[in-house]
């Protein structure tokens, strides 16, 4: 081995400190990276997966009734590959005991388990058997959830009709990833439930012999989605079709779509501001760390080595970092990815899990670690390869000690020597100051940013429950109602107000753009609802035209002024244009809204109630349950409570759980950052701590120094970590708002504090580390060599 | 302040080598005296000063200062002996670079027991005019004398010179030597120099000759003759 190369591992070796913290801090920045685009890879490949291996339909449609042979016909239609038709029921189930309603969904499933489309994967127990009544297959979270097991008898209202149903199975099915309750919008294990029933038996607890309420199809691969859509809607107009639709707006599919891109929107956001602020302070730090290796440089070049020799032995040692770093970051961010890809498969219920990984990622990220280590490198060599030999050998040439404010405040408070030691040296070095407080700010930066996003959560959550959500209970019908509803839920004791919630199906169009969707209303009083901006403020109903959400206005490509067509779906299918009054940002969904009077004109009779939200006495929300459970008309209870709850679990579950993985990482870079600031700080002043230990002074007087120094540097950085962070804050909100989905930007001030107390931390633990360093400091040694 | 020191011996180890630095000393120094050491490179010079000031330790060996045992002092307690009692000069003057010189000098007196004023010590090396500058103002005779300055100023019971006009030329030698015999004559202090310079040796009350980890040979001069007056 030549003896530059032993140089090589003997440097590495010896600032295996320093060289671990850098691979850290690229680690980190790889590891998020990798885990990133595995994680959202994996769960839509697994999804894919699971959709193909369960023939999980593309075009559904509801109707009132139509006998089985229509399916025949729907198959006629160009462009259809396979239809399939059945019934979906909801029934009330009697927990006793249990005051609020529990519904389920039943589904008719081939008893001999040839379903074609929208296939079951039964989980545990069998299939109902035929002609079995009251047999049905569970799916197993709501079983989890109401700790039911395999045989477990429940009795049902079903169609009117009280039926015992016995629990033979438990399964998934891909339409049902999401199981959203009625008119609620996040699913509820413990109230709502999806049962699959033998065809026979359901057509028989239904009335529905040789009948069907609803259709799955799948397309040909050239077919169009909305061509295929408007044939379907004709031919079920005569059945009571209530609009046909294709995946996009398919409850359990549009949500789980929503939640993946959100996920991949953190993903696309959150690495590459990892990577780019890692790359920058893996820049500074090890440029600083190979500064201060200036009088070997001049030496190796006085032996006659040229430039790019040295150059080359340097380059070498920031690649070993790289490859230290790609090596951890790849193998940690797999591991990581994987758990994390498990735990989300597992919260959508799949019922398997593809990790997928492309190679090229792999690529990108040794790439990334070794550019930044190898410009690094370059930059902290370039000042000592211009030089002479003779003038890198020299120690840096002996600085030139001014007088500034700083010296006169400390001569007036009294500074010790010690004391002028630490300020000076700042004030000598103002770059090197600059970049430790410029890199612990960053980290202090990236964390708060990183953290903030709890913040963003929380704020949305603030903006959707308490602001917008005031009511205690809402009330779902099973078909939409009129006013003598609300007067009948207003008699119950116990209730203090009542509000109808008027929602209309249409489809909206602009151009060749069309939505599916809902246009919902509230009375002009309400106080029980309200409509809150991103930024916070209530909004009002516009007297006249359409109130869009952001989302819903982007796809369709207007803006407030312009026109889109109405279409009604169901009722009198009015159609007519509608001017956007105005567009409203909210966090996630496309939705429209209009004033009543709006509503009424569409509908030209009063818009059916499809929902009531209710203030009520709490002291008799048992009763109030009860009496709901009893009144046929009612589908679905939500309270706001544990909504509220629900959703709080599903930000927790969802979002922070991958939030955690990047502040942990984010945690690490300013513990790499801190640490090598920390040594290098150390060993800049190696000769004059230990001259001082020479003259006398304590190991504990010497540490003040190089802590002073320090603690001094890191109160810097505080406040401008606290700025860089907001604005680093704002940027990534800002990109995470360019999509479907959009976040407020809230930070809590307590936020900071968090971030600012991890690094302190960091800074105490890393204090502790070179602490001991000059506990071990070699007073001859080092007075030995003259630097 | 004297020294008494039995067969000091200082083994070095790095892995399987063992290097036997100092092979039995045995000496008796007087309080006050004025002693040079010579000898050639690797002959433990070095060692046996950096154990006498209390910056390292023998490997054997019996060594006291006064009533104080040296061997058995604890690293608080050598601290202790190092700041209240001991001056150092090196060759490369190892000043701050960050302090001027005589916050270089206040570096000793903000920790010593008794120290005089910083700006006396200057004065004693001659050197009160340039107080407020910092060593990179200073010229390598002058950094050398705020060494000196920053040795005597907490009136140390023994000044230790390793080398300490290595770096010099004469003249300016001269004037570092002068200042140390100052403070051997005004503070009592006892005064070692390593040296190279047979020359230097003459104003020694004895010299020590080194050889190969001992001390080969002992030389007492019956005058001192003053830095002023030597040549080289
Ligand atoms: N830390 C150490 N580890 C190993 N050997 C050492 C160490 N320090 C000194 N030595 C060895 O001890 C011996 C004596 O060294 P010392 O520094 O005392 O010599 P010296 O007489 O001062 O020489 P010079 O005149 O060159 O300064 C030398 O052989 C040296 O190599
Ligand atoms: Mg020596």
């Amino acid at each position: 081995m030549k003896a530059l190369d032993r140089k090589l591992l003997r440097d590495l070796w010896h600032m295996r400190g320093q060289v671990l913290a850098i691979a850290l801090v690229l680690a980190a920045a790889t590891a998020t990276f990798v885990l990133s685009m595995g994680v959202h890879r994996s769960l839509v490949e697994t999804r894919d997966a699971y959709y193909a291996r369960n023939a999980f339909a593309e075009v559904f449609a509801g109707l009132t009734r139509a006998p089985g042979s229509l399916v025949e016909r729907v198959k006629a239609i160009p462009g259809v590959r396979k239809a399939e038709g059945g019934i979906i029921q909801y029934a009330t189930l009697d927990f006793p005991g249990r005051p609020e309603p529990v519904r389920a969904l039943i589904n008719s499933v081939d008893e001999n388990g040839r379903t074609e489309l929208n296939k079951l994967t039964l989980r545990s127990g069998r299939l109902p058997q035929q002609g079995a009544a009251g047999e049905v297959v569970a799916d197993e979270s709501f079983v989890k959830a109401n700790g039911l097991t395999l045989g477990s008898r429940i009795t049902a209202l079903i169609y009117g009709k009280q039926q015992v149903l016995t629990i033979v199975g438990t399964g998934l099915a891909p339409n049902y990833v999401y199981a959203l309750p009625p008119g609620d919008i996040l699913p509820d294990d413990r109230r709502f439930g999806i049962f699959w029933m033998g065809q026979k038996a359901l057509e028989a607890a239904t009335d529905r012999t040789e009948a069907i309420n609803s259709l799955s199809l799948t397309l040909e691969r050239d077919a169009r989605v909305a061509d295929v859509i408007r044939q379907l809607d004709a031919l079920l107009e005569p059945y009571g079709g209530t609009g046909a639709y294709g995946r996009e707006d398919h409850l359990s599919h549009a949500f789980l779509d929503n939640e993946l891109v959100q996920l991949s929107a953190m993903t696309r956001v959150i690495p590459p501001v990892f990577l780019l602020v890692a790359t920058f302070l893996v820049y500074i730090v090890l440029g600083r760390m190979i500064r201060t290796e200036r009088t070997q440089i001049g030496l190796i070049k006085a032996f006659g080595y040229t430039n790019a020799e040295v150059g080359w032995h340097y380059l070498k040692f920031a690649l070993a970092i790289a490859v230290v770093a790609t090596v951890l970051g790849c193998v940690s961010g797999v591991w990581m990815g994987r758990a994390m890809t498990r735990i989300y498969a597992e919260y959508y219920r799949f019922p398997f899990l593809t990790y997928l990984l492309d190679p090229r990622v792999f690529l990108a990220a040794a790439g990334l670690s070794f550019g930044a280590a190898a410009l690094g490198s370059l930059g902290g060599m370039r000042a000592a390869l211009v030089l002479t030999p003779a003038v890198a050998m020299t120690a840096p040439p002996p600085p030139v000690y001014r007088r500034g404010l700083v010296e006169r405040l400390g001569r007036r408070a009294g500074f010790s020597a010690v004391g002028h030691m630490i300020v000076r040296h700042i004030a000598r070095w103002p770059g090197r100051a600059a970049i430790t407080v410029f890199g612990v700010g960053l980290s202090v930066g990236l964390l708060f940013a990183t953290t903030q996003f709890l913040d963003s959560s929380r704020a949305m959550l603030d903006g959707f429950f308490f602001r917008a959500q005031k009511q205690d209970l809402m009330v779902s019908f099973i078909e939409p109602r009129s006013e003598a509803a609300l007067f009948a839920l207003a008699q119950i004791p116990g209730v203090l107000r009542v509000e109808p919630s008027r929602a209309i199906a249409v489809r909206l169009s602009h151009g060749n753009r069309v939505e599916r969707g809902a246009i919902e209303s509230a009375p002009p009083d309400a106080r029980l609802s309200a409509h809150i901006d991103i930024d916070g403020t209530e909004i009002e109903l516009p007297a006249s035209g359409l109130m869009l959400s952001r989302q819903l206005a982007d796809k369709l490509g207007v803006r407030p002024g312009d026109r889109v067509w109405v279409e009604e779906l169901g009722g009198r299918r009015s159609r007519q244009a509608l001017p956007v009054a105005r567009v409203i940002e909210e966090f996630v969904g496309e939705r429209a809204y209009a004033s009543e009077a709006t509503l009424l004109a569409i509908t030209r009779d009063a818009a059916p109630v499809g929902s009531a939200l209710l203030r009520i006495d709490p002291a008799r929300r048992d009763t109030i349950l009860i009496r709901l459970k009893d009144m046929p008309m009612v589908l679905g209870v939500s309270e706001r409570d544990t909504t509220f709850a629900r959703f709080e679990s599903m930000i927790d579950e969802n979002i922070n759980t991958m939030l955690a993985f990047y502040i942990s990482f984010a945690g690490a870079i300013a513990v790499g950052v801190v640490y090598n600031s920390a040594r290098i700080l150390f060993s800049e002043r190696a000769h004059e701590l230990a001259t001082m230990r020479v003259l006398g002074y304590h190991r504990r007087e010497v540490a003040t120094v190089l802590l002073g120094e320090l603690a001094l540097l890191v109160v810097m950085a505080v406040p401008l970590g606290c700025l860089l962070g907001n604005g680093l804050a704002q940027v990534m909100t800002a990109m995470f708002s360019s999509d479907l989905f959009r976040l407020p930007f809230a930070p809590e001030p307590a936020s900071y504090g968090r971030a600012v107390l991890i690094v302190l931390a960091a800074t105490a633990f890393t204090a502790l580390l070179v602490v001991r360093r000059v506990m071990n400091l070699d007073m001859v040694r080092v007075l030995k060599g003259r630097d | 302040m004297n020294f008494h020191g039995e067969d000091l011996r200082k083994i070095y180890r790095t892995g399987e080598t063992e290097v036997h630095a100092l092979r039995g000393v045995d000496l008796d120094i007087e309080a006050g005296e004025v002693l040079v050491l010579l000898g050639p490179s690797g002959s433990g010079k070095s060692t046996l000063l950096n154990i006498l000031g209390g910056l390292d330790r023998p490997t054997s060996g019996l060594l006291t200062s006064g009533e104080l045992d040296l061997t058995a002092l604890d690293d608080a307690e050598l601290t202790r002996f190092r700041r209240d009692r001991v001056g150092f000069i090196f060759q490369f003057y190892n000043l701050i670079p960050s302090l001027t010189a005589e916050e270089n000098v206040r570096l000793v007196t903000d920790i010593a027991e008794s120290p005089m004023d910083p700006a006396r010590a200057l004065d004693l090396v001659g050197l009160a005019e340039r107080r407020d500058h910092y060593p990179a103002q200073l010229s390598g005779g002058e950094q050398q004398r705020v060494a000196v300055a920053r040795a005597i100023a907490k009136q140390p019971g023994v000044l230790l010179c390793d080398e300490p006009t290595g770096a010099l030329d004469s003249a300016t030698g001269v004037r570092v030597l002068e200042a140390l015999e100052a403070a051997n004559r005004e503070t009592g202090a006892t005064l070692v120099i390593i040296t190279h310079n047979a020359g230097i040796a003459a104003m020694a009350d004895r010299v020590f000759h080194f050889l190969d980890g001992r001390i080969a040979r002992i030389e007492r001069n019956a005058v001192r003759t003053s830095p002023g007056k030597m040549t080289w």
